[in-house]
């Protein structure tokens, strides 16, 4: 009954589980089995501590627990709090028992040693320390207030044992001096609120209290009962789950970036802030002693003081003072007389006329520089120089070269008359001028004799331009000559005396002396030419003729013919016949026509023999070139001529000689040499054909057919045109296509499915011999070989290209090629197609510009060995913004974005800047000396404009060391490293970083 | 007519200085080089070769202590220091670059189980088994160079808390002055404040006397700012979120990682697996991401998990990317600063650096006398890796093993990044995959990396059976990444 009333009593909203009854009980039952006694007097002090009830309810063993806490166990069993809670218990339990007695107090001791009765429940809030005091109900709060108020004891005595409404159902109040009456724990009496307040009635702040407690009493329904503590602390991480999983997200647009980024750079966080003049000029260390008293000077306080205000003080610090300006003007005045006197001197010196005096005086002055020059290097330069000096002028001048009066007239009357001095002189100034023009001398020796020597040679030779162009095409053809002779040498021992080698060699030999010989053909009728207008010039004077001059050619050829005589080959021999020829045609000519139509005729027709019309026509030499259109046809003429002439004669110039007149004339644009080269082709006969039949036929007859065949098609035009089929045919008469790809099927076939070996009879291989000599080859033998064949002939009747006829279609798998294929599609993509594209383009700096190089190659990680790279700092990032290739970490980040819009704006332009203005440089890759990243884009007066990768752009000028260099002008150099533009070598230690738009 | 020459301009050719290279102008039209693609694979497969030529990642060996080393610590603000604790109580700061001890911290009686720096580099913090912090000075930089050629200064303590139950691991916030320590609880301690309680009995020596308003004597000693206890099992770890320093992640014996937010000074979810989490590491570059290694039961090798996890912190129902290649236990994790890829190491024997998002490491380092790993760190430039084992030596490695140390020139910048494009484009060609692939093993691990294989094998093929046999739907297998957790708690 008792219990009840408690229980009524305690929770006043009547909210319990039988559930938590049960487990007080329960737990009562197991305190009084251990409860040690405590006296009674003992107890009630303890209560008096406590005056709270703390028997009442656990919340009191809670709050001593969490000091307990810090102790551990250890400590629990001594906490004197603990009894009162083993008070409470143990009265229900004799409630049970025994009948129920007034006198609560007697039974308390029992329970004195009783253990911690806090539930696990409890243990987490002991945990929570004071912190979980704060999440108390209200209730209690209220609670405790009232009991504050009703004894008057100080707050601190309820605050650190606040209760916490617990669902186990407690115990009584103790009795003490401050509990209220026995009626009251009895439940025949609540104390309301007002019976409380009543005795207030009067005192300060009671009206306002009232109200309080009036606004309370209309809101309060029946409060709740709390949560049990597992289940509020579940929901409190539920909670902080929540918020922190709402905190994270913030990080994600900026993890995706990061992630998504081509590349990632943790750079130095380099920020070069305002940098002007004066901000660099400011970093100024004086380090000379010099720089060190200016330094002083211009630092004094006084005037950084003066400065620092209006400045008017600076004039008084400026104050000179009487002695001062006194002591200035006497040093200006001794310094002046002093300077008087000097000059004085000096003129006094230069007008005394004693020589011994000037000899000496400049001996000590000599005396002095030489001394000068041991010590001073730089005296010594100058010396040397004045040297250099003289001795140019002695060049010049030649002064010292007894040119002079005086040394002409010695030399008049001759040394041996001289005395002692004078011949010293003489000897002197000779040494004198040797010892100036040694240097000179040493230096031009070899030229001057060379000149000397050409000099010579021009004076022996006679002047005239047209005497050196003879001269030197007679060098030249010497020269040739001398290759064409030199050929012969071949080397008996090594890889050229290999016989291939040795006929290559020949062969090229041969070609050479052709072209040798050409060249030489040329010289002469260039020569002669030259001759020929020489002797135009010279006719009056020489009775020379037309003959004359083709005669000295032709004995000048035949000299030259004479000289490689031992070169035994044909074109020598045709050489030679054809110089023959000429001149024989010259002869002819030289009957029938006048000189001046022989000369043109012979400066054409010389090289006719050796040269294709082409050639001539080409030529310079001859006048002009409608006479090489008269001519062709003339000379076509005379080449039929010429060869029915010598038909009998020589059979060797015949044959060489005719194809050249073929190939020469079929060059000419003439009609004739169109209809015979058409007819050519229709007769199913290739030209090269008609030249090795005319090559094999010795004899001219054909050719003299075939020429006048040539002539002769022209009019034959009724030649009936074959179809296209037949030309067809005709054109691939001898190509059996078909056939050849047959065969190549064939081939391709054998090798892919190799026929099986025949089994070849060795006698006494796989059986006897008198055996195999019987049957033959052994039955397995054959046997095997017809599966081979059977399986082969399988294999083929399977292949794809089984059916189709004109079809080859490999089937053989190449192993070296297979180490360049990748088995599987590589995890990341998903179409073969987007991998394959994605290693298509090379990326290495041979293949692409060195703009792009960098941007090709550029590792996802960038950052730099020792450097302290920091976790990732919270930014905002857009999530639909694109994007970039480049990812900066760190403060860098921040700074970038900055420049976002502006960088926006100067996509694909470079923006000029006005020099003078000042702002932020922010250069973020090293340019090394492909300049990949930044190309220097202009100079001007030491400033220098650059592109950087993202396409803005840059200028700047600065001091700095050890610097990748740009770009270079009027000795300013700059550069660019660790994002700073710098000037290398500057002019001065100032200079200016800046950058705007 | 218009006729076509030749023109250079002298001044396209002309160098500014005798240093400069010579300009080449290409013709850069693709059918005047048809083999390009040719050359360039044979580059690649070059380069591949070369990699393996020059690969030498092990920089060097720390040797001092005298004990196991188990656990590490890097100071943020200064490159070349590292922190290491052994289990014989001693704690050194080495000197990487010297590769010499450069001060010692004495004072810890039992094992050092967790050292930890702060941001500043200023202040190390330290616990162990005998139940107490210690925050120490560390000696600045200038200091360090200074006394490299004297002997190893000794430190003392700046600060002792004592505690009930011996520590596990702790870690320091970064940019903060709080730390975590890991025992029988998670405890958060702030450096600068001084939290006071009262206490009844004395404990230690370290005891400070107040007198409170009655003239009573109170006694009182240093505490937690705050306590975390989900769960009554040991935490065996403890890591700071460095990207968000209110967040941390811890691991208990119950395999279980908890994750707390210290802003809501709540615990604020609980994911446990099948296996105990040894050490955890977040990713430096992406705070949501965290990648856990695990330990398993040693009954049976094969049984192991041998794998590190990356998880999502909102998702932790699932992994996000199984890491394996261990063959035996990860003991310790550390990320990358750059946060592209992280180091493990391993009861095997071995180090392995793995891509933050790869199933297969990237890399494995071994050598001979390098026995258990017990902890690992990346170097603040992300450029070595430091490992501190068995056999108490701390080891220095080149993070990537064939790079080339010293100043590089522009030029020799620009072909080793052409390498390794070229590597990265032909990488899944098989010439280039075996070469760039290859490895030489200890043979135990590659033993036991076969036996994995085996075993793995078999148990897949009988699933593949089971579900053959059985009806349609009714045996459903779990995605590797689900299958290790058991469950999710709120």
């Amino acid at each position: 009954m008792a219990e009840t009333k408690r229980k009524s009593r305690d929770n006043p909203n009547g909210k319990k589980s039988k559930k938590q009854k049960t487990l007080a009980t329960q737990r009562d039952n197991k305190r009084k089995r251990r409860g040690p006694r405590l006296p009674s007097k003992f107890r009630k002090e303890l209560d008096r501590l406590n005056p709270s009830g703390a028997g009442r309810s656990p919340s009191g063993s809670d709050a001593e627990e969490r000091i307990d806490s810090d102790e551990g166990e250890v400590y629990a069993g001594n906490d004197v709090y603990e009894y009162e809670e083993g008070v409470t218990e143990e009265e229900s339990k004799k409630n049970r028992r025994f009948d129920q007695v007034e006198n609560l107090e007697y039974e308390m001791p029992e329970d004195f040693e009783d253990e911690n009765v806090s539930s696990d429940d409890e243990n987490e809030d002991d945990n929570a320390g004071e912190d979980s005091s704060g999440e108390e109900e209200h209730g209690d709060g209220r609670h405790s207030r009232m009991l504050q108020e009703i004894t008057g004891m100080p707050g601190e005595a309820f605050e650190g044992k606040k209760k916490k409404n617990n669902n186990v159902i407690t115990e009584a109040y103790p009795e003490s001096e401050y509990n209220p009456s026995r009626d009251v724990l009895d439940g025949h009496g609540q104390i309301s609120i007002e019976d409380l307040l009543d005795p207030l009635h009067g005192t300060s702040g009671y009206s306002m209290l009232r109200k309080r407690v009036h606004q309370m009493e209309r809101k309060s329904g029946p409060t709740p009962t709390p949560l049990p503590k597992v289940e509020r602390k579940r929901l409190d991480r539920k909670a902080a789950y929540q918020h922190s999983n709402k905190d994270a997200l913030k990080w994600v647009p900026l993890i995706k970036r990061n992630r998504e980024a081509g590349t990632i750079i943790f750079d130095n966080d380099v920020d070069l802030g305002f940098s002007t003049v004066g901000a660099i000029a400011s970093e100024f260390e004086p380090r000379t002693e010099f720089e060190k008293k200016m330094a002083s000077l211009v630092y004094d306080e006084k005037v950084m003081d003066a400065h620092k205000k209006d400045g008017a003080r600076l004039l008084e610090l400026n104050e000179v003072s009487v002695e001062d300006e006194r002591d200035r003007q006497n040093r200006i005045a001794k310094m002046r007389s002093l300077l008087f006197r000097h000059e004085m001197k000096a003129k006094h010196i230069k007008k005394i006329k004693s020589k011994t005096f000037h000899r000496l005086l400049k001996k000590d002055r000599l005396k002095a520089a030489s001394s000068e020059n041991q010590i001073d290097p730089e005296a010594a330069k100058e010396l040397a120089r004045k040297h250099e000096f003289e001795r140019a002028k002695e060049r010049i001048t030649l002064r010292h070269k007894s040119g002079s009066k005086w040394a002409k007239r010695i030399k008049e009357r001759g040394l041996k008359a001289q005395d002692e001095g004078t011949r010293a002189a003489i000897a002197e100034q000779q040494h004198q001028h040797s010892l100036l023009t040694r240097k000179m001398n040493s230096m031009n020796d070899t030229s001057s004799s060379e000149e000397s020597s050409d000099g010579d040679e021009s004076d022996g030779y006679s002047s005239g331009e047209q005497d050196r162009t003879s001269r030197l095409l007679e060098e030249a053809k010497e020269k040739t000559l001398k290759v064409i002779n030199e050929e012969d040498e071949v080397p008996n021992s090594g890889l050229l005396s290999l016989p291939f080698m040795v006929r290559g060699m020949k062969k090229r030999d041969e070609a050479a002396a052709e072209e040798a010989k050409l060249a030489l053909e040329d010289f002469e009728s260039l020569s002669k030419q030259l001759d020929g207008s020489s002797r135009g010039e010279n006719t009056k004077v020489g009775p020379s003729s037309g003959r004359m001059v083709f005669n000295a050619a032709g004995t000048q050829a035949q000299k030259s013919s004479k000289t490689k005589s031992d070169d035994r080959t044909k074109a020598d021999r045709f050489y030679d016949d054809s110089d023959g020829e000429n001149d024989i045609e010259a002869e002819d000519n030289n009957d029938d026509e006048d000189i001046c139509f022989h000369k043109h005729e012979v400066s054409f027709f010389s090289p006719c023999g050796s040269q294709s019309f082409d050639d001539i026509a080409k030529d310079p030499g001859p006048k002009t070139t409608d006479e090489v259109a008269i001519f062709a046809s003339g000379a076509w003429k005379k080449v039929k001529a010429e060869n029915n002439r010598v038909k009998g004669g020589n059979n060797n110039a015949d044959k060489k000689k005719s194809p050249v007149a073929l190939e020469s004339v079929s060059k000419n644009e003439d009609l004739q040499v169109f209809h015979s080269f058409t007819y050519l082709l229709i007769s199913g006969t290739l030209v090269k054909e008609t030249e090795k039949d005319l090559g094999e036929d010795s004899d001219s007859d054909s050719e003299g057919q075939m020429v006048d065949g040539i002539l002769s098609s022209g009019p034959k035009a009724s030649y009936e045109l074959p179809s296209q089929a037949e030309l067809i045919h005709q054109a691939f008469a001898a190509d059996n296509v078909e056939d050849d790809f047959e065969k190549h099927k064939q081939e391709i076939l054998n090798e892919e499915n190799p026929e099986p070996e025949k089994p070849v009879l060795l006698p006494g291989w796989g059986q006897w011999t008198h055996v195999q000599q019987k049957k033959g080859l052994p039955s397995w033998m054959v046997k095997e070989h017809d599966t081979a064949k059977k399986k082969r002939e399988e294999a083929l009747k399977k292949r794809k290209d089984a059916q189709l006829k004109h079809v080859i279609i490999s089937e053989k798998l190449d192993k070296r090629a297979e180490k360049l294929y990748t088995k599987t599609l590589p995890f990341p993509y998903t179409s073969k197609e987007v991998f394959e594209q994605s290693i298509r383009m090379p990326i290495g700096p041979e293949f692409n510009p060195a703009t792009a190089v960098g941007a090709l190659n550029r590792p996802e990680v960038m950052k730099k060995p020792g450097q302290i790279i920091k976790p990732i700092e919270f930014e905002e990032v857009d999530p639909h913004k694109k994007t970039e290739q480049l990812k900066h970490v760190g403060q860098k980040q921040k700074q970038k974005q900055k420049q976002k819009p502006k960088q926006k704006q100067k996509k694909n332009k470079i923006v000029v800047w006005r020099r003078g203005c000042s702002g932020r440089v922010s250069v973020r890759r090293v340019g090394g000396n492909g300049w990949s990243a930044l190309g220097l884009v202009g100079r001007h007066l030491g400033w220098s404009v650059g592109v950087r990768e993202d396409r803005s752009a840059f200028w700047g000028r600065s001091v700095g060391v050890g610097v990748e260099m740009v770009g270079r002008h009027w000795g300013w150099s700059v550069g660019v490293r660790e994002g700073r533009v710098r000037v290398l070598e500057g002019q001065s230690a100032f200079g200016m970083v800046s950058r705007c738009s | 007519m218009k006729v076509k020459v030749i023109s250079r301009s002298t001044e396209e050719f002309t160098r500014e200085r005798s240093q400069d290279l010579q300009r080449v102008f290409r013709n850069f039209d693709p059918n005047i080089r048809t083999q390009e693609k040719a050359v360039e694979y044979v580059r690649a497969l070059n380069a591949a070769k070369l990699e393996k030529i020059f690969a030498r990642p092990f920089v060097g060996a720390m040797d001092g202590h005298i004990d196991a080393v188990s656990c590490m610590a890097k100071n943020p603000n200064h490159l070349k220091g590292i922190f290491s604790g052994s289990m014989d109580g001693d704690i050194r700061l080495w000197d990487i670059a010297s590769r010499r001890t450069v001060c010692k911290f004495p004072g810890h009686q039992g094992a050092v189980k967790g050292v930890a720096a702060s941001t500043d580099g200023r202040i190390l913090v330290s616990c162990g088994t005998d139940c107490i912090v210690r925050l120490w000075n560390v000696p600045s930089s200038s200091v360090m160079e200074s006394n490299d050629s004297s002997d190893k200064s000794v430190q003392v303590p700046l600060e002792e808390y004592v505690w009930k139950n011996a520590f596990w691991a702790v870690d320091h916030q970064w940019d903060g002055d709080r730390f975590a320590t890991a025992g029988a609880g998670v405890h958060i301690w702030n450096h600068n404040k001084f939290c006071f309680n009262p206490v009844i009995l004395l404990c230690s020596d370290k005891v400070l006397l107040w007198l409170s308003h009655d003239n009573m004597p109170l006694i009182y000693r240093s505490a937690p700012e705050k306590t975390f206890e989900w769960g009554t099992d040991t935490v065996i770890s403890v890591r700071f979120n460095p990207g968000q320093p209110n967040v941390l992640a811890t691991s208990a014996t119950d395999r279980s990682i908890v994750l707390y937010d210290l802003r809501m000074s709540s615990e604020v979810t609980k994911l446990i697996m099948r296996t105990r989490t040894n050490s955890i590491a977040w990713n430096p570059m992406e705070p949501i991401n965290f990648t856990a290694a695990y330990h398993g039961s040693l009954i049976n090798q094969a049984n192991e998990d041998c794998n590190c996890y990356s998880y999502d912190a909102r998702k932790l129902d699932e992994a996000k990317c199984v890491h394996k290649d261990h063959v035996s236990a990860v003991m310790d994790i550390d990320y990358s600063p750059t946060g592209r890829e992280f180091v493990t190491g391993s009861y095997d024997r071995t180090v392995r650096i793995f891509p933050y998002n790869g199933g297969h490491s990237r890399e494995i380092y071994h050598t001979k006398r390098m026995q258990r790993v017990f902890c690992i760190k990346f170097s603040c430039d992300a450029t070595y890796v430091i490992s501190g084992s068995d056999d108490a030596n701390l080891r220095l490695w080149k993070a990537k093993a064939s790079e080339q140390l010293g100043v590089l020139l522009p030029r020799e910048q620009k072909r080793h990044n052409y390498h390794e494009a070229l590597k990265n484009r032909y990488k899944h060609l098989p010439e280039v995959k075996r070469i760039v692939r290859h490895r030489h093993l200890p043979k135990p691990i590659f033993k036991a990396a076969a036996l994995r294989r085996t075993v793995m094998e078999a148990v897949r093929r009988k699933e593949e059976r089971r579900k053959a046999h059985s009806a349609p739907g009714s045996v459903t297998t779990k995605p590797l990444r689900k299958r290790r957790i058991i469950k999710v708690e709120e």
